[in-house]
């Protein structure tokens, strides 16, 4: 075997190596650091102060909970919303499928901050939006606007390119002729849909539902603008610690507990859903 | 090589235990280096002053809020006093800009800048930790001359040794005339005919003090107790619906559209938001209302502190401030700036919001400024009604 093969992957590995080095693994031990220290600004000391970690779980447990639970149904809503879209923009758009992409792409020509803000007047009291939701029963008290809903839906919108872009590309790389095999053999439409085109987008489905469900589980902005007091997420505790408290070391503790919290998700779902799904075992079977 | 595709889920195990060995490697090491960095107190308590060198010259670099200022009273500067000046507005949040310096002035850096104009409570907490430099008062007869007698003494500075007003401000109700004409005190922001159409601002030192005016306590003898017991009453209103939410200027998009109809608000936001909806406007709380200012301030470190004492001593002549009073329309600080407005100027001369006469403030508080322990219970308190 020659040097050069083996020196090869680590050439090109170096510069995102040193990147993640720098701005990832750099910052996290100051930010752990932080974590375990005491006393007041001014006069923070490094003394191992674990109860750091417990009294910010214990204290904003709350928040957390209501984190994971908006940032699932955002991600279920998009789910929702986002596979019939993408089906019919991978198979059913003809000549029109490069125009649908644009359309869902460009939203984020504009700002994620002016897009949230947007959502303050659609969601306005004064709103049609509004009041058909309120004739329809779906806007108690007569505003949506400061309310959880607005929250998640504002949530469900700004992430749902991240959820349609995965499923398309999935969905779009599906040899159709599978499809073909499987109404030979006798399947249904809908059989055929469950037991082929489902499957083989899966790879798709799990990567939008956790491009989605990251960081809407980390997003503060939603909760600021669209959500009340009692709203707001883990995201705004932790802005309100690190800038209105200046508690650094409960800001960073927490920080801590939620990268934690979201890892453990994650491979938890990739190991139960995931890896099967995007290995195409159904599939195979 | 193993099949990349069937590695996937596992190769994210082994990535993150990678990182998290590098990561505690990392730890160890500097940890036996004696750690470095992170946020350290600078916190000498006696403040240095600032030292004259003769006459103002060089450059000088300022920190303010946007659209504080016109920008003619900077240039006219630069060419009175010959120094040039590097004006930035990079203040849009007390607590913000304060994460910002902090590691810096805990080193005794300044970050370059010479000025800074930071609120009554954030000048205290800045002096508290040894942040900033006492006036040479020797360098500022205007500001001795000229600075309104009701200003001179604030409780965290009584003889304004190291902040000298900005612009001030007042505190109060902000209403639509026409969907809440009945709304005169902050008590009536409780009546539940207004439930989830009213507003208070994130700002505590603004609303909690308000709140206890209606509960009938003198915020500026409050005790933590009665902090606490005023935040409970707006906590109260939160979980009862009554309070909408909590905002910062932003009350002003909740007023136009009638979502909110009676908001806690500041009155040199009046000024323009009743220019463009003329059925808003700011009015005294029968309560009185809570008095504020920004205040310049010069940090340990700054560069050029002569010039710096000339551009404070600068704005506090009349003539030049009245420019920018024409300009900002807030309170102005400095005395006889009313006089020169109405000659050129007289609406603005008469308007109560920019020149308060005694008689509109005699209820008014300055605004209160919990210090240490005290202050970290009760911002808890408060952050955690606003996180619910």
């Amino acid at each position: 075997m020659r040097l050069g093969r083996r020196t090869v992957p680590y050439a090109l590995l170096a510069p995102g190596a040193v990147w993640l080095v720098l701005f990832f693994v750099i910052p996290l031990y100051y930010m752990g650091k932080l974590s375990l220290e005491s006393g007041t600004i001014g006069a923070l000391e490094f003394s191992w102060q674990w109860s750091n970690y417990g009294d910010a779980l214990s204290l904003y447990d709350t928040q957390f909970v209501r984190s994971f639970v908006y940032a699932g149904l955002a991600t279920l809503f998009a789910l929702l919303l986002a596979y019939p879209l993408a089906y019919a923009i991978a198979f059913k758009a003809g000549r029109w499928r490069n125009l649908l992409l644009f359309a869902v792409v460009a939203p984020f020509f504009t700002t994620y901050l002016i897009r949230t803000l947007a959502w303050e007047t659609i969601l306005s009291d004064q709103s049609p939006v509004v009041s058909v939701l309120d004739f329809l029963g779906l806007a108690p008290g007569g505003h949506v606007l400061a309310t959880g809903g607005a929250v998640i839906a504002g949530l469900t919108y700004n992430f749902l390119p991240f959820m349609v872009l995965p499923i398309y590309a999935s969905l779009e790389r599906i040899d159709e002729r599978l499809i073909e095999a499987a109404k030979d053999l006798y399947a249904s439409s809908r059989q055929a849909f469950w037991r082929v085109t489902l499957p083989l987008s899966a790879p798709g489905v799990v990567a939008g539902t956790l491009l989605t469900f990251i960081p809407a589980s980390g997003d503060y902005v939603n909760a600021q603008f669209l959500g009340s007091a009692g709203n707001q997420m883990i995201g705004n505790v932790v802005q309100s610690l690190f800038l209105k408290q200046s508690n650094y070391p409960s800001a960073a503790a927490l920080s801590f507990v939620l990268m934690a919290v979201i890892l453990i998700v994650v491979l938890v779902y990739i190991r139960f859903a995931g890896s099967e799904a995007l290995m195409g075992e159904e599939a195979a079977r | 090589m193993r099949g990349s595709e069937r590695g996937g889920p596992r190769a994210t195990l082994v990535v993150a235990a990678v990182v998290a060995a590098v990561t505690l490697g990392l730890g160890l090491a500097a940890c036996g280096g004696g750690g470095g960095g992170g946020i350290e107190g600078g916190g000498n308590t006696e403040s240095e002053q600032v030292k004259l060198e003769g006459k103002p010259s060089g450059s000088l670099t300022i920190s303010n809020w946007p659209l504080y200022i016109d920008e003619a009273t900077v240039s006219a500067f630069e060419k009175q006093d010959g120094v040039s000046v590097k004006y930035i507005e990079d203040v849009n949040d007390n607590a913000e800009f304060f994460g910002k310096m902090q590691p810096l002035l805990a080193q005794g850096e300044s970050g370059g800048r010479s000025v800074f104009v930071v609120t009554d409570w954030m000048a205290n907490k800045m002096h508290e930790l040894g942040y900033l430099q006492n006036f040479d008062k020797s360098g500022l007869p205007n500001f001795e001359q000229n600075l309104r007698s009701e200003l001179k003494s604030p409780s965290y500075d009584p003889s304004r040794d190291y902040s000298a007003p900005w612009q001030s401000g007042m505190t109060g109700l902000t209403v639509r005339t026409d969907l809440a004409p009945d709304v005169h005190s902050i008590c009536d922001l409780f009546d539940p005919q207004y439930k989830g159409k009213v507003d208070m601002l994130t700002e505590m030192r603004d609303t909690v003090p308000l709140v206890m005016k209606c509960m009938g306590v003198d915020p500026s003898e409050a005790t933590e107790q009665e902090w606490l017991d005023a935040i409970d009453k707006i906590k109260g209103a939160v979980d009862s619906g009554q309070i909408r939410r909590f905002t910062g200027n932003d009350y002003a998009r909740d007023l136009t559209s009638g979502d909110a109809v009676a908001v806690i608000g500041w009155s040199g936001d009046a000024v323009q938001l009743q220019a463009d909806n003329p059925n808003i406007e700011w009015r005294m709380p029968t309560e009185g209302c809570i008095l504020w200012s920004d205040n310049m301030v010069i940090p340990v470190g700054a560069p050029n502190p002569t010039a710096a004492e000339a551009w404070v001593n600068y704005v506090y002549d009349p003539e030049v401030q009245a420019d920018i009073a024409e300009y900002v329309n807030y309170v102005t600080p400095v005395e006889g700036v009313k006089e020169i407005l109405a000659k050129r100027e007289p609406e603005l001369a008469k308007n109560q919001l920019i020149f308060p006469s005694d008689s509109f403030t005699k209820n008014c508080t300055i605004q209160p400024t919990p210090t240490g322990e005290e202050e970290q219970k009760i911002t808890a308190a408060f952050e955690a009604v606003l996180n619910g």
